[in-house]
């Protein structure tokens, strides 16, 4: 039987979900055994296999269009969408802006920081993408696993990687269960 | 008795026990947030919600009474839901994000509730609507985006200490915790007292002096007493790493049941004196470091030369151990009296009632919790012995009255039915006069125009005392000008022609201890060419230091640097409070045992070390006789 796929992403997070994820060490040599990891943000490959994976992991909430798109993509390219650490779960830190409007926090990164010089401006391009309100990932797309945790604790995520690498969904409790 | 059964368990409690507390007897437990085993129930987060057979829907445990044959289930699917969907709505009410919350990682109650429900997730998300943050207080930050609306607070700070300060406004989702009619917290009437605090169960209420310094699970805890003042609150010491990271009330203590007052929780936190952490000995006008042989070298060849001109100076925020040890260190050295720092304030002016008495007469802290009228005098309880004003509070709106007699205004004056402003110098004559128109029921008038009062207000609270069945008087030693053993011979024959309980608050942790083993002497130094002072961590007044001002030899044993210490010619450090263990008597007699709760500097002793080290320099044998206090005849009766 062939190793299940397993791709990640990360969208509005730290990256601290994904650097926990190699504190599971040399136990990664195992995990490898069990799946054929494909795009994440730390190997070549960018964007999940167009046939689809197993398990798609996504770091981080959604806070503008473009994490809206990757989301939507890994929602359809995975059989099961797993919502890894506190800003995937629930918004996490970046949802913090959630308390203010979007104008009044650009202005504040853009224009009011004492860094900034009487030329500040809040960025704006067709090319970028636009910034939205910042949303926990269920609340754009189905998520059937959900790791919270800032960041997951690696043992946690290693439980539950490889519970799903052997066909188990994980199910997370006692000392697994983390909110931090 | 009353039987029912929970969860197929047979279970027998008490009439009127709740649901939930029939359930924690079984040793079966029901998620709460709002119920707090020292708090009413309130009802109010339905997290307790439990299936009663024959009521339709589900029903909270904490307000429901058990009844006899009642049939209780905690643990079914429906009640799972219920939880989880009381828990979703909660989290999603505020800002309820765990990784940027201080109580998050095992504090707080609301995440280990979730935890228990195996929430992974909440389904719904917040509405983003901000709330204020109150920084206002110098010790508490009241976060609102953190409330859950538990009120425990509310109740803590009424039932408890009896403040009121603490309440509610606006309905819904408006609801805001608000201190007096809406005054920032550190404006308001707050006593600082922290109860709010330990009581709130989110990250609403954080005490700012240990936010982040280390969760419930990296601390340890050190269950000990609190040496503010005489009462010696039970109190748990957590600590960190070796250092203080939060003090709390103890529950379970006896004495205070579980409520501390600012100078407990607070004020050791806020400890702003530096640490004296080697001996120094004065060379060439300049203290200078020094060994603790030197040193006390240095105090053998002045003591020799003195001819046995000395005097011991000893705090009373010392263990019985440590007064003894010094008290014999002392008598060896021809010391006649050894005096206390309080300058024999406290315990001598009952002493003199003792002797006509002749066995304890003082009753205990215990004995007068329920009274229902309490006449102070002497002193303000809501500035020392704090915790004392709390249980008189308390009662106050279950209609117990208090009577205040002072000389000025006091804290107490908000809380006071009747509050009689009396001189000093005339206190004595009034209770005396007071207590004789208490019991003839006339010349209200007469005691009134002598004591320039108002009549009929007098005839009130002379008729609040007459009709009082548990008359609970409680006396200080706080007078600016006044012979104070004459006030408290009249409190006590005031309290006794009317069948009263009387307490005295005397002064410091071991006033009672000093007392019983007579180190408690009025301060005399003038001949001495050489004194002992044993500051310990005591904070002297003004008025105490000036005291050794001109000694021509002083030997200050301290925790800290203080005048004292710059003007001393042998400074000794000793450890502080936290750091060593011993025993104390406090207000009410108790035998108290404080424990180490921190590890001093190498370099830094136990009084009884110090002094033990002393007395081998000076050839003195020491052996340990403290437990005679206990034994002494005392003002009240010693609970061993």
């Amino acid at each position: 039987m062939a190793k299940p796929k397993v791709a990640s992403d990360w969208l509005a997070g730290c990256a601290g979900c994904h650097m926990s994820f190699l504190d599971i060490d040399e136990r990664i040599v195992k995990l490898v055994e069990l799946v054929d990891l494909r795009a994440t943000p730390i190997t070549d490959l960018k964007e999940p296999d167009e046939e689809g994976v197993v398990v798609g992991i996504l770091e981080g909430g959604i806070n503008n269009t473009t994490n809206e798109r990757v989301a939507k993509q890994m929602r359809k390219r995975s059989k099961i969408l797993v919502a890894l650490g506190d800003c995937a779960v629930f918004g996490g830190v970046p949802a913090m802006r959630n308390f203010f409007t979007l104008e009044e926090t650009l202005r504040r990164a853009y224009v009011e920081t004492p860094s900034t010089d009487s030329s500040g401006k809040i960025p704006s391009s067709p090319e970028l993408a636009v910034p939205t309100r910042v949303r926990a990932l269920s609340e754009v797309v189905q998520v059937d696993v959900f790791i919270p945790g800032c960041p997951p604790d690696a043992d946690i995520i290693f439980f539950a990687l490889s519970e799903l690498a052997q066909g188990r969904i994980p199910k997370l409790e006692n000392n697994n269960l983390m909110w931090n | 008795m009353v039987n029912l059964t929970i969860d197929e368990k047979q279970v027998e409690v008490k009439e009127g026990t709740t649901v939930l507390n029939a359930a924690r007897q079984a040793g079966i437990e029901i998620p709460t947030l709002c119920d707090h085993p020292e708090l009413t129930p309130y009802g109010g987060c339905r997290l307790c919600l439990v299936e009663i057979e024959g009521a339709k829907t589900l029903q909270p445990s904490c307000t429901m009474p058990a009844s006899n044959n009642m049939v209780v289930k905690t643990d079914t699917e429906k009640i799972r839901e219920a939880r989880k969907f009381i828990l979703t709505m909660i989290f999603s009410e505020r800002n309820h994000f765990c990784p940027y919350c201080q109580v998050s990682g095992g504090d707080c109650e609301l995440q280990n509730s979730a935890y228990a429900e195996g929430m992974t997730h909440w389904p719904i998300q917040p509405n983003w609507k901000p709330y204020p943050v109150d920084a206002s207080h110098p010790y508490i930050v009241l976060e609102h985006n953190r409330c859950i609306l538990c009120r425990r607070c509310v109740r803590a700070c009424g039932e408890l200490v009896g403040n009121f300060t603490l309440g509610f406004e606006e309905r819904g989702a408006e609801s805001a915790l608000v201190a007096d009619l809406g005054l920032p917290l550190g404006d308001s009437s707050c006593i600082s007292c922290g109860t709010c605090v330990q009581v709130c169960p989110t990250g609403a209420l954080i005490d700012r002096w240990s936010a982040y310094l280390g969760k419930e699970i990296d601390v340890e805890t050190t269950n000990t007493i609190c040496l503010g003042c005489s009462i010696g609150c039970s109190i748990n010491v957590l600590t960190r790493d070796n250092r203080l990271v939060r003090i709390e009330g103890d529950w379970d203590g006896e004495i205070n049941d579980g409520v501390i007052c600012d100078v407990g929780r607070f004020h050791p936190m806020n400890e702003d004196r530096d640490r004296v952490l080697t001996p120094m000995v004065r060379k060439g006008g300049a203290l200078k470091a020094a060994t603790w042989d030197d040193a006390l070298a240095v105090i053998n060849e002045k003591a020799k030369a003195s001819k046995g001109k000395i005097a011991g100076v000893v705090s009373t925020r010392l263990s019985l151990e440590a007064l003894d040890t010094f008290n014999q260190v002392c008598h060896e050295l021809g010391v006649t009296a050894v005096s206390s720092t309080e300058e024999g304030r406290s315990i001598s002016q009952a002493f003199s009632v003792l002797v006509k008495n002749s066995k304890p007469f003082e009753a205990k802290f215990n004995d007068i919790k329920d009274a229902d009228c309490y006449l102070t005098v002497g002193e303000d309880i809501t500035k020392d012995h704090q915790v004392v004003s709390f249980f008189v509070k308390r009662n106050l709106p279950g209609g117990a009255k208090l009577i205040q007699v002072s000389s000025a205004a006091t804290g107490l004056d908000n809380f006071a039915n009747f509050s009689l402003h009396v001189a000093d110098d005339k206190i004595a004559g009034f209770l005396k006069d007071f207590s004789d128109s208490v019991r003839s029921g006339a010349d209200y008038a007469k005691v009134a125009t002598k004591y320039s009062l108002d009549e009929k207000f007098l005839e009130e609270a002379g008729s609040a005392v007459k009709s009082a069945a548990k008359l609970a008087v409680i006396v200080g030693s706080r007078y600016e000008s006044a012979d104070s053993s004459s006030i408290e011979e009249a409190a006590a024959s005031f309290t006794f022609g009317l069948k009263g309980k009387l307490v005295s608050t005397k002064g410091n942790i071991n006033s009672l201890g000093a007392s019983q083993l007579k180190v408690n002497n009025p301060v005399s130094v003038s001949g001495a060419e050489i004194v002992l002072l044993v500051a310990g961590d005591e904070r002297l007044t003004q008025v105490q230091m000036k005291k050794f001002e001109k000694v021509p030899f002083l030997v200050v044993f301290s925790s800290y640097s203080t005048p004292l210490t710059a003007s001393a010619d042998v400074v000794l450090p000793v450890m502080n409070w936290m750091e060593q263990s011993g025993h104390f008597l406090n207000f009410d007699g108790h035998l108290l045992e404080a424990r180490a709760s921190l590890k001093a500097d190498e370099n830094v002793f136990s009084n009884v070390d110090a002094f033990g080290k002393l007395a081998e320099k000076l050839n003195i044998k020491i052996s340990s006789t403290w437990e005679s206090a206990l034994n002494a005849p005392s003002v009240v009766e010693i609970s061993k």
